[in-house]
């Protein structure tokens, strides 16, 4: 049978067979048979896709490993060794040739996209003169239009790299464009949007706090905090304003973030009357923030409320007499140290005991020799200038 | 009418169930790979414009302990630690824990990382074999390595749970200590953690793939390349399609059933809660998974595990049969024991994806594959020598099942292609894209064989070897010998 099979094989009886029997075939053998054509036309696009994306990265490898240094030659030439800049010259008496950038290469548009990328790249390690001549280059050969046409566009990536070229060349646009995205619910473009929005912004560059109704992720906070902390001549708000009048927990917990950062005292208020909130996630973030800030003031209420904490609050308190370092409250840490029944407070209260060691001293000394052989173990981990955590 | 005899019925049933049992298969391969496909694109396009520099320069990056178990690698050790000692990423530490290695292991790092024992405060949360020292280095160069040094406790599961033990942030990311990670490795996975809206990532995972034929420069890939020899470079595409086209998958609709314990980064407290790695087991990664869903579940936590398309780690695969077998071996024991230890969950709506998706398909397209193929080929045989075979018929089938493994094992290598052209060369490329049709004929057989034979240990409780991997290392070094066995 496999013989004759084959015989109809490599006689040409197999097309008839599939032609003309398939109607005939089992329900089961006509899905087999439309199942194989299939698998064979998939496995052969496939193939052809891999074959046509390997070319066309391969291709604007090429293109782009050819560019760059011609657009590198001309950023060089005209802007980092413009003679202006070597004479000290103010911005607005430099004169930039822009002749090479307009050469008709210059026109299209992959080109274009690269050199806006190459700008990007130079902006990012060039501040100053030489970055506001780039910023100029941008502008003059009209590259923020290919950047709005970005923009127009339906697509969010697409968005996003407009806003990511916009806050790069530090190109500004009206808030009215940039503050409907901060609440996108696409994610990403929300977050690029709260970039842009904070570097571009000429008004007020936190407003889309105020209106912030999607959460600020961690990850946004990274990001977030990163450009506010960076960028030159921001006007910094009180962030307490928020971590009272703000409905939402994200915004408040980053701006804790920014007030440690601002060692903005005027918050302490807010960030003290925070300790009332019934989200205990919030209260340790708020713990977090007056431990960082050494606000002494507040120690005794952390100490009177550490009982009717949960763990993790009861953790920062912890840390943060530690970090006031006041010494008035050795007796509360060495209470904790010996009789807390969960390792992470007993690490904690040890390691706020050798913080405060100025005041802790004989108490430090005592433990080491009458505490449990756990607890002087503790003691000697949190002692060691090796160990950091 | 004549009346069909027990025989005739008891084929008749068999060939139906075999026939949707088939069927199914086939559609959830081609539902992954949609669902794979999406989510890459997605994955693209949200990581198009990320700067993970902004990570590394961040005071609010969240720690990760990295924990890699070190048994008998004296001839590797030094390279691979100083490997994860560069990784970049601005809080974390490396966690090496040597599991009572009979080499000079240990002191090859006390020699060359200025190790001093310290008197550490270590919280033994999960019960391990006894810990009997910790070293930490005088050169502030290697602040961030601890040593734990314990008693052998005859498998990888004992010495992470050690790791976890004594790691210091709420996130930890399990390896190999043989595994070469991607210097940027914690960057792209503390990631999705981190950009979470609703739930708590308890894991996240990504592509592991073959370092047999790349070329490794000091503990780094500085060319990917597929293996030259046949049974790795199987293994590759077998690895390419399980988390580019399997795991991207199921990511998409929360359903990852494994997380490798070659590379994966997880949440300290839920591992904890849920009692760490199970040291009994033979798949310890997935059964710890199983674990941290179900911990989950019951304590209503709404929690996902996410898979990044990007590969991250590269490991030695097995070069040899017997190695593989026994390597394949253990993996269809330790999935035979998982289904049994949590069978209660299999079609159980309280543990939602898990109970209802993950489970079943592990039960019935993983567990219970082998076994039908397997009897699928005696019925064949049975058939044939009755000579009860329609052969065109039967070809066709076998034309049908053959193109349909070779569709789905090239589009996951495109996709994989879609995320990064890993390759430099199109002759690598051709050489990965051709192995598909082998892979059907050559590897396929033995992957049942291997399976059948480890389901034959776990009902029979027979004792196995753990471990016996001969490693060759990364950079031409000399072979190191690894033995423990387990007794079960």
């Amino acid at each position: 049978m496999i013989r004759e099979f084959f015989s109809e094989l490599f006689s040409g009886e197999l097309f008839r067979v599939f032609v003309y029997d398939f109607l005939y075939f089992p329900t089961v053998i006509q899905i087999a048979v439309i199942f194989i054509f299939i698998a064979l036309l998939s496995t052969t696009i496939a193939y052809i896709s891999i074959l046509v994306r390997r070319y066309r990265g391969h291709r604007r490898d090429v293109r782009r490993a050819r560019i760059n240094p011609k657009i590198d030659q001309l950023i060089t030439e005209n802007i980092i060794l413009n003679e202006g800049i070597l004479e000290d010259k103010p911005i607005e008496d430099i004169t930039i040739n822009l002749e090479g950038f307009r050469k008709p290469l210059y026109k299209k548009r992959w080109v274009r996209q690269a050199l806006i990328d190459r700008l990007m790249e130079y902006r990012k390690n060039f501040v100053g003169t030489i970055g506001e001549l780039l910023r100029i280059v941008y502008l003059e050969l009209e590259l923020d239009k290919d950047s709005f046409r970005k923009m127009k566009s339906p697509r969010w990536e697409r968005k996003v790299q407009a806003l990511v070229e916009f806050t790069s060349m530090d190109f500004t646009i009206a808030d009215v464009n940039i503050l409907p995205l901060t609440n996108s619910k696409v994610r990403e473009l929300r977050a690029e949007a709260r970039h842009a929005y904070i570097k571009l912004s000429k008004n007020e560059p936190f407003k889309f706090f105020d209106i912030a109704t999607e959460p600020l992720l961690q990850w946004d906070q990274i990001e977030l905090f990163k450009i506010i902390t960076s960028t030159k001549d921001i006007a910094i708000p009180n962030f307490a304003r928020w971590v009272t009048y703000s409905s939402n927990k994200t915004v408040i917990s980053f701006c804790l973030k920014l007030i440690v950062y601002y060692n903005q005292q005027a918050a302490i208020p807010a960030v003290v009357k925070l300790l009332d909130t019934k989200d205990h996630f919030l209260r340790a973030d708020a713990i977090n923030c007056i431990g960082k800030m050494k606000i002494e003031e507040v120690e005794a209420t952390l100490v009177n409320m550490y009982n009717n904490q949960p763990l993790n609050c009861q953790i920062e308190i912890l840390k943060a007499v530690g970090r006031i370092e006041s010494g008035k409250y050795i007796d509360f840490l060495r209470q904790e140290f010996l009789h807390a029944t969960d390792f992470d407070l007993r690490k904690n209260a040890a390691r706020s005991l050798v913080r405060n060691e100025w005041m802790a001293k004989d108490v430090i000394q005592e433990l080491m020799v009458t505490s449990t052989p756990d607890n002087q173990l503790i003691l000697k981990h949190v002692m060691n200038p090796l160990i950091k955590y | 009418m004549e009346e069909s005899s027990f025989w005739e019925v008891l084929a008749g049933f068999y060939e139906s169930t075999v026939f949707v049992y088939g069927t199914t298969l086939l559609l959830i391969y081609a539902m992954l790979a949609i669902f794979s496909l999406i989510a890459i694109s997605h994955f693209v396009k949200k990581n198009a414009f990320v700067d993970y520099g902004t990570l590394v320069a961040s005071p609010l990056a969240p720690g990760i302990s990295v924990i890699a178990p070190a048994f008998n690698e004296a001839i590797t050790i030094i390279s691979n630690v100083r490997s994860l000692l560069t990784l970049n990423y601005p809080q974390f530490e490396v966690i090496i824990v040597n599991d009572g290695s009979s080499d000079d292991t240990l002191a090859k790092m006390v020699d060359e990382f200025e190790l001093q024992e310290v008197e550490f405060a270590y919280n033994a949360k999960i019960k391990t074999q006894e810990v009997k020292r910790f070293f930490k280095s005088v050169n502030p160069a290697y602040s961030a390595l601890l040593v734990i040094d314990k008693v052998n406790g005859k498998s990888k599961a004992d010495a992470t749970n050690a790791g976890i033990n004594a790691a210091a942030f709420d996130y930890f990311l399990c390896t190999d200590v043989d595994c070469i990670l991607d210097k940027d490795t914690l960057l792209k996975l503390v990631k999705p953690v981190m950009e979470e809206q609703h739930k708590r990532v308890i894991a996240v995972g990504a592509t592991l793939r073959m370092a047999n034929s790349s070329e490794i420069d000091k503990g780094v890939v500085v060319r990917m390349k597929p293996p030259k020899k046949l049974l790795p470079r199987f293994q590759e595409i077998e690895y390419i399609r399980s988390f580019v086209l399997g795991k991207m998958g199921w990511t998409l609709v929360n359903s990852v059933p494994n997380v490798s314990g070659g590379l994966g980064l997880f949440d300290k407290e839920i591992a904890i809660r849920c009692g760490g790695y199970d040291y009994q087991s033979f798949g310890e990664d997935m059964e710890l998974m199983f674990r941290m869903c179900r911990y989950a579940k019951d304590n209503k936590i709404d929690y996902a595990i996410r898979y990044i398309p990007l590969t991250l780690c590269w490991t030695e695969g097995p070069e040899t049969l017997r190695i593989f077998m026994r390597q394949r071996t253990r993996w269809a024991r330790g999935l035979a024991q998982l289904m049994f230890a949590h069978k209660k969950m299999l079609f159980n709506p309280n543990y939602g994806n898990m109970g209802m998706v993950v489970m079943p398909y592990n039960f019935f397209f993983e567990l219970l594959a082998p076994v039908i193929e397997f009897t699928g080929i005696i019925y064949y045989i049975v058939m044939t020598i009755l000579g009860l075979i329609n052969w065109k018929y039967a070809i066709v089938l076998l034309i049908f099942v053959y193109t349909y493994s070779v569709m789905i094992t090239t589009i996951s290598i495109l996709w994989d292609q879609i995320t990064f052209r890993y390759y430099k060369t199109w002759r690598e490329v051709l050489l990965l894209c051709v192995t598909p049709f082998l892979e059907f004929i050559l590897y396929h057989p033995l992957i049942v064989i291997f399976s059948l034979r480890g389901y034959y240990f776990f009902l029979t409780g027979k004792k196995h070897t753990w471990g016996d991997m001969q490693r060759k290392g990364f950079g031409n070094k000399p072979e190191t010998k690894a033995k423990v066995v387990l007794a079960n």
